[in-house]
């Protein structure tokens, strides 16, 4: 499977409409495996930040190939990796949760990230957005 | 001052894609508001990666200045510099933290007090090469929130 506006597009939708359940005004952005952008879109009254944080956690998701707040261990002093952060990635890395991979059996086929509730609201919605694309065309969206 | 849902920024998103197909050049459109804040992107199948920030940053450049981005290019035209440096638009050049665009295909979406509520940018389609360019699709992305209004 290769990411495409159509797919982009359904993960977006599901989105949204798990947001509206959950009452919460979120952006949701999707990006190929480059982690280019693919869509995004940004609910009615969601604040402008989140735009870009959208963005930036579907970048960090899709490119690291794991959950946007797993990407956070790698800044623990302890680790040896320590120091990532400084490191200039187009300035777009994050480690708040809210973005994970999506996956086509083992291989990460792109990155979805919202903004606009609390971090743990905002990785339930992409589960559940994931759930509700991948589940019908038998993809392993599963994290 | 009417504001741009995102339900009719899909609309305009679907009409210039309409478009973007014709012209055989896939693109990127973006819809922004009266900040110029993101409101949708779309990267269409095949069209290239840079193709969706230039989008943005057409759209934002479009209510930024309130014109076309047409009328930007326009003022780094050679004929419109002068012969003095720093007559013309150059000063524009590094405004915004560098988004501004002076590449033809965003424009300002008005109102009916004509106040600007958004914008709406494609890039993807090369000017000059068939009848459809990156403004004739925003402005066909433009006309189809118009269509429900009458």
């Amino acid at each position: 499977m290769v990411m495409n506006i159509d797919t982009a597009k359904k993960v977006i939708k599901a989105a949204i409409k798990q947001a509206r359940e959950m009452n919460r005004l979120c952006s949701v952005a999707v990006v190929d495996a480059r982690g280019f952008l693919v869509a995004l879109h940004r609910m009615d009254q969601a604040l402008i930040p989140t735009v870009d944080i959208a963005r930036d956690k579907a970048w960090t998701a899709a490119t690291f190939r794991m959950p946007s707040s797993d990407v956070g261990r790698f800044g623990d002093p302890s680790s040896p990796g320590f120091g990532f952060n400084t490191q200039n990635w187009n300035d777009r890395l994050t480690t708040i949760p809210g973005g994970l991979p999506i996956k086509d059996g083992d291989e990460v086929v792109g990155g979805v990230g919202v903004c606009g509730g609390t971090p743990e609201e905002d990785v339930t919605v992409c589960r559940a957005a994931l759930d509700k694309v991948f589940a019908s065309v038998g993809v392993d969206a599963k994290i | 001052m009417e504001k741009i849902t995102l339900e009719m920024a899909e609309k305009m998103l679907e009409a210039a894609e309409r478009w973007a197909t014709l012209s055989g050049y896939p693109s990127s459109i973006a819809v922004v508001d009266e900040a110029g804040a993101v409101i949708a992107v779309h990267r269409m199948d095949g069209a290239g990666p840079m193709t969706t920030d230039i989008s943005i940053n057409k759209a934002f450049s479009a209510v930024y200045s309130g014109a076309p981005t047409l009328m930007l290019a326009r003022l780094l035209d050679p004929r419109m510099t002068g012969k003095t440096i720093g007559s013309g638009g150059l000063g524009l050049l590094t405004q915004a933290r560098l988004r501004l665009m002076f590449i033809p295909g965003g424009n300002p979406i008005r109102d009916g007090e004509m106040k600007v509520i958004g914008g709406i940018g494609c890039s993807g389609i090369p000017d000059g090469v068939g009848e459809i360019s990156d403004t004739t699709a925003v402005q066909a992305g433009y006309a189809a929130i118009y269509e429900e209004h009458d």
